[in-house]
């Protein structure tokens, strides 16, 4: 085999145009191809992201006021709504809430350890309900305990109100309190009034998830305060979410028909999750449409220019049949000679696959690629190559011996 | 000759189907996914307003100080203290601030199902500043302004919705519980990006519905859409909060020459200075006054996706060329045979080049109409790729098309450039020597 | 019209240098018919690419209808070969994608012909060469006689000063030879210069004057009886 080698590389000298093109798109194919991959990856890795509620039977409904009421008129209209949720058949529990994970940000607050702080130790995305906000987003509490309807507090439009409990996220627990003796603990959020931390949530995830939040993935934290009701979160009765979607808002209405729901925010979560993810979705279906293509576009190339060659080459392969290989031998030679080429491309291909993934690192905060899309996308071009080149070295292995007396 | 080259390319084409088919496949592939992308990047990096881009700027003053500010650069809009400041100064031509509103509206009185609306709360200077076009009426006066007139100017959508496109100046609509005269009827304009608020949004939102003064939505307590604070937050009510730390109105001013920028930029030092002084700022001062492009820059306004997804349909184009290249050496050195004898019969090897070279260009051009095909089809469907907002931006237009063939037709000849060199050396005595 | 004197074309690789022509010398005056003939390897096919102006030469001097042509560049070289030489090949070399008239079209294209030009001087060739129904066939339609003559039309459609033909019968049987070289005589009786290299002595016979090519260099054969009997016998049928 070895033997082979040397005459197959003079032999590529003398097609050395062909040999770089080949080569070159290998190359490209390999270097694209992987990073594309390693993107789909990284998107589809975000969009699956457990948001930590009860998705399958949430509904989430954007409750804006249409009419002109005092704080205390709204705080009673909203208790009176919430009364209503609750007592729809398909309905297990409501809670009004400022936000939903997904909603794509609402309210975050910065956290600090101490009053006088300035400079925070964290940020965190700020759920405001009552005492049934747990159990409504059925997120699971692992430490402390839940709001009582004595601590829930109510919050005028351009007031402030620090309620003195809080229930935070074990992330944010774990990243105010390394030493896990959050429970108990303060924490001071954008004030000098003092939140003790009563209890702790496994996670909720936060209302943001944009690349501005990663560093304060799952940091979140819920106060027991009634704001002037932006939303209402619905959780139905398992396999009743249907019927909730089309009765809440009709009680809703029921009760006062002076607000609008807005379609557009809020809804299921495969509707919230679909509008939430829609460009890493869009991204991950651009790469792997263009993957394929690359795929097999560098694979017709390698077909056609192949093709040519073994035409060009059909005196000289006749040549060697009369002088005694085989057809195996014929299509071992081509096999061969795409591999040497190949293996060329590749390695050129893994270099620039490393180096446009640093680029993109530095220009679009991306991570960095793992090794193992490279291994992988050396071996796929590789086997693309030899695959492509069968038919071409088939029907070399196919010329006749008589072509050797044949003048072109 | 030119266009002997071009019948005989024309009927190469037929020649070799499967190889042409190759090339032409992927050159439209390549074109196509170029041409996607770029309609969608064309269409958010442009400049929305250019000839009045270099006038209009927007100022930034640091509030907050260098231990809370964003990364040492101060805050994207300015706090009510501030933005009536500079307001109050007048150091520019024009000026004004703007921010975001959702209200309330009920469009058959008082017994009808309220709707949802949007707009910014502007100065009457917005109007002229940013060129804004009329189709009934007009904005309001800085008397209006300063009167806290309950005027509103309508889009033509929202117009259009309401009253049926009819002259609607003069009639009156409700805006969360209280009344507004209509003044006039803004013919339609939907910069792209939104640039003059881009405070905390992307810039590519739904359509705006209205305009109110800003001085009558303070009054009626119209909450911005968005705001940012920091520190402490303590107030206890509207008034509390204006006077708060909090940013949310946005300013925007009319500058029309690098001496009075200079001079504006001057002010912005002077009033951040006097603050200092005055001990309502701890730093010094730290101002910032960016035109419209530098704005747009500053803000990242270019989704990320759109660039990545330009650069790698362009990689990938790069690909498809490559690929070419190849094929159109098989191609032409397959005929190998019949240059030596265009070339005994007198052909120089110039002749030979051009003749090559516009055989590709007609491969270019069939693959470019594929790629338009394609491209057609794409655009159709970007709203898969790319959030819907800035998908619907993606048009095929007459310069699109146009953009596409020429793109198909130069790159395949680019690619051209080797195999057509390789044609052209080939010496016609040494095929006629091997019969 | 055709005149080398002292030649030569050498070819030269890493280890070997092989003369193909060498001290060569012919002169072929204006309204000759010249057959060159000799064995395989002579040389006499490398004469008639470098009569052709395809290939350049090593040493020597080529003058072609008066011009010097050694130190001609490639475009100069190209434009003689286009106005001044039609070329008869072996294996008819007509471009197979092109129908019969489009073939004859090529050399008149390179010239810058109008075409109204370009019409009547094909036409008139195929008339000449008795095939002017055939003009929109292809070559795959056409027996191999006929793409002969299809090749001779093209080289005659530029009215070239000199003909050069390049074993013109060798891929035809019999009867199409005679036809086709019939047609030969009847254009060297118009008044063109034929230079026809062939092996085959009597296809050389048919031709006025024969120059005769061993190893690179013409060699008179006036010395070798052989010659004297071919000559004998056509002499007496050509009178």
């Amino acid at each position: 085999m070895s033997m082979q080698i040397k005459p197959i590389l003079a032999a590529l000298h003398r097609h050395k145009a062909g040999t770089v093109l080949i080569a070159l798109q290998i190359a490209l194919t390999l270097a694209i191809v992987c990073n594309a991959m390693f993107i789909i990856q990284q998107r589809l890795a975000h969009l699956s992201e457990p948001t930590g509620v009860d998705e399958a039977n949430l509904l989430v409904i954007s409750n804006h006021w249409a009419s002109q009421m005092s704080p205390q008129q709204t705080d009673a209209q909203i208790r009176a709504d919430l009364t209503a949720l609750r007592q729809l058949p398909s309905v297990r529990d409501a809670s009004p809430s400022d936000g939903y994970p997904l909603s794509g940000g609402n309210w975050d607050n910065f956290i600090m350890r101490t009053p006088d702080q300035l400079t925070p130790t964290t940020d965190a995305s700020v759920y405001m309900g009552d005492e049934h906000m747990l159990d409504t987003l059925g997120v699971k509490l692992v430490a402390g305990r839940n709001f009582n309807a004595a601590e829930v507090m109510q919050m005028a439009p351009r007031q402030v109100v620090i309620p003195p409990v809080v229930i935070v996220t074990q992330a944010l627990a774990d990243h105010l309190f390394p030493d896990g003796s959050a429970l108990g603990k303060p924490i001071y959020s954008m004030s000098a009034t003092p939140s003790t931390i009563i209890g702790i949530v496994e996670r909720l995830q936060r209302q943001g998830v944009t690349t501005w939040n990663k560093p304060y993935a799952y940091e979140s934290l819920l106060w027991p305060l009634r704001q002037d009701g932006s939303y209402y979160i619905v959780r139905a009765k398992p396999g009743q979410l249907a019927d909730a979607m089309r009765e809440a808002p009709k009680a809703l209405y029921a009760q006062s028909r002076m607000r609008i729901i807005d379609s557009k925010d809020g809804g299921s979560y495969p509707q919230i999750r679909e509008r939430a993810y829609d460009s890493d979705r869009g991204m991950a279906i651009l790469m792997g449409i263009i993957s394929v293509v690359l795929l097999a576009i560098t694979a017709a190339g390698i077909v056609g220019l192949t093709s040519f060659w073994v035409g060009q080459r059909r005196k000289q392969i006749g040549v060697r049949r009369a002088l005694g290989a085989t057809r195996g031998d014929i299509l071992n030679y081509f096999l061969t000679e795409n591999l040497l080429i190949g293996i060329g491309g590749v390695l050129f291909g893994a270099v620039l696959a490393i180096g446009i993934n640093l680029w993109m690192v530095t220009q679009f905060e991306m991570a960095r690629l793992s090794l193992a899309y490279v291994a992988v996308g050396v071996v796929a071009l590789l086997l693309l190559g030899q695959g492509a080149v069968l038919g071409p070295a088939l029907r070399a292995s196919h010329v006749s011996p008589v072509e050797a007396t044949r003048s072109v | 000759m030119f266009a002997y080259y071009l019948q005989l390319g024309f009927r190469s084409l037929r020649r070799n189907p499967v190889l042409t088919a190759l090339m032409v496949m992927a050159i439209g592939f390549g074109v196509a996914a170029s041409m996607i992308t770029y309609s969608v990047f064309r269409a958010v990096s442009g400049n929305p307003i250019p000839n009045k881009s270099v006038q209009l700027y927007t100022p930034q003053i640091d509030g907050w100080g260098p231990q809370q500010n964003v990364k040492g650069e101060p805050a994207a809009a300015l706090s009510y203290t501030d933005a009536m400041a500079l307001m109050r100064a007048h150091q520019a031509s024009r000026q004004t601030l703007l921010y975001g509103v959702n209200m309330s509206m009920l469009p058959g009185g008082s017994h009808s199902l309220p709707v949802a609306v949007n707009g910014y709360a502007v100065y009457g200077d917005f109007f002229p500043m940013f060129e804004v076009p009329f189709l009934y009426g007009s904005g309001w006066s800085a008397a209006d302004d300063n009167g806290r007139a309950a005027a509103v100017v309508l889009s033509e959508e929202f117009n259009q919705k309401l009253f049926d496109g009819a002259n609607s100046v003069g009639r009156e609509i409700t805006l969360d519980g209280h009344d507004y005269r209509i003044v006039g009827v803004a013919r339609h304009w939907d910069p792209k990006p939104r640039f003059f608020a881009l405070f905390n949004r992307s810039g590519f939102q739904d359509p705006t519905d209205l305009y109110l003064p800003f001085t009558r939505a303070l009054d009626m307590q119209v909450s911005p859409t968005s705001n940012s604070c920091r520190g402490h937050l303590n107030f206890l009510g509207w008034d509390d909060w204006l006077r708060s730390n909090c940013v949310w109105a946005t300013s925007w001013v009319e500058l029309d020459s690098t001496a009075e920028v200079a001079r504006y930029r001057k002010f912005l030092e002077d009033y951040a200075k006097d603050q200092q002084r005055a001990g309502r700022f701890a730093w010094t001062p730290n101002v910032r006054l960016r035109d419209v492009m530098q704005w747009l820059d500053y803000q990242k306004v270019v989704p990320p996706e759109s660039r990545i997804s330009l650069i790698v349909s362009l990689g990938f184009f790069a690909i498809c060329l490559i690929n070419t290249i190849g094929l159109l050496l098989a191609k032409f050195l397959r005929r190998a045979g019949e240059i030596g004898v265009r070339r005994a019969l007198g052909a120089s090897r110039g002749e030979i080049y051009a003749q090559y070279l516009i055989e590709a260009a007609t491969v270019g051009l069939a693959g470019g109409v594929l790629g338009l095909l394609l491209t057609a089809v794409g655009i159709s469907g970007v709203s898969l790729l790319f959030r819907p907002e800035i998908a619907h931006l993606a048009q095929l237009d007459f310069s699109l098309v146009g953009l596409t063939l020429l793109v198909a037709v130069f790159a395949t000849m680019a690619a051209a450039f080797y195999p057509a060199w390789r044609a052209a050396q080939v010496q016609p005595a040494w095929q006629l020597k091997s019969n | 019209m055709l005149k080398m004197t002292h030649l030569a074309k050498v070819y030269r690789t890493e280890v070997v240098e092989t003369y193909a022509l060498r001290d060569f010398n012919i002169d072929v005056k204006e309204g000759e018919f010249v057959a060159v003939t000799g064995p395989s390897g002579s040389g006499k096919t490398t004469f008639l690419t470098i009569a052709g102006l395809l290939e350049t030469f090593s040493g020597g001097e080529y003058h072609l209808d008066g011009i010097e042509v050694s130190n001609l560049n490639d475009n100069a070289r190209s434009k003689i070969r286009n106005e001044k030489i039609g070329f008869i090949f072996q294996a008819f070399n007509l471009i197979p994608d092109l129908n019969v008239f489009d073939n004859i079209e090529v050399p008149l294209r390179y010239r810058g012909m109008k075409a109204a030009e370009r019409k009547q001087r094909i036409m008139d060739s195929l008339e000449r060469v008795g095939l002017a129904s055939r003009a929109k066939h292809y070559p795959a339609e056409l027996s191999g006689g006929q793409q002969q003559r299809v090749a001779i039309a093209r080289a005659l459609a530029g009215s070239p000063r000199l003909l050069l033909a390049d074993e013109p019968t060798g891929n035809l049987d019999t009867q199409m030879a005679r036809s086709v070289l019939e047609l030969l005589e009847d254009i060297h009786r118009e008044g063109a210069t034929i230079v026809m290299v062939t092996h085959d002595p009597e296809l050389a016979a048919r031709a006025q004057r024969n120059v005769h090519i061993i190893d690179g260099q013409v060699v008179d054969l006036s010395e070798d009886p052989r010659f004297h009997a071919v000559h004998a016998e056509h002499t007496g049928t050509n009178a």
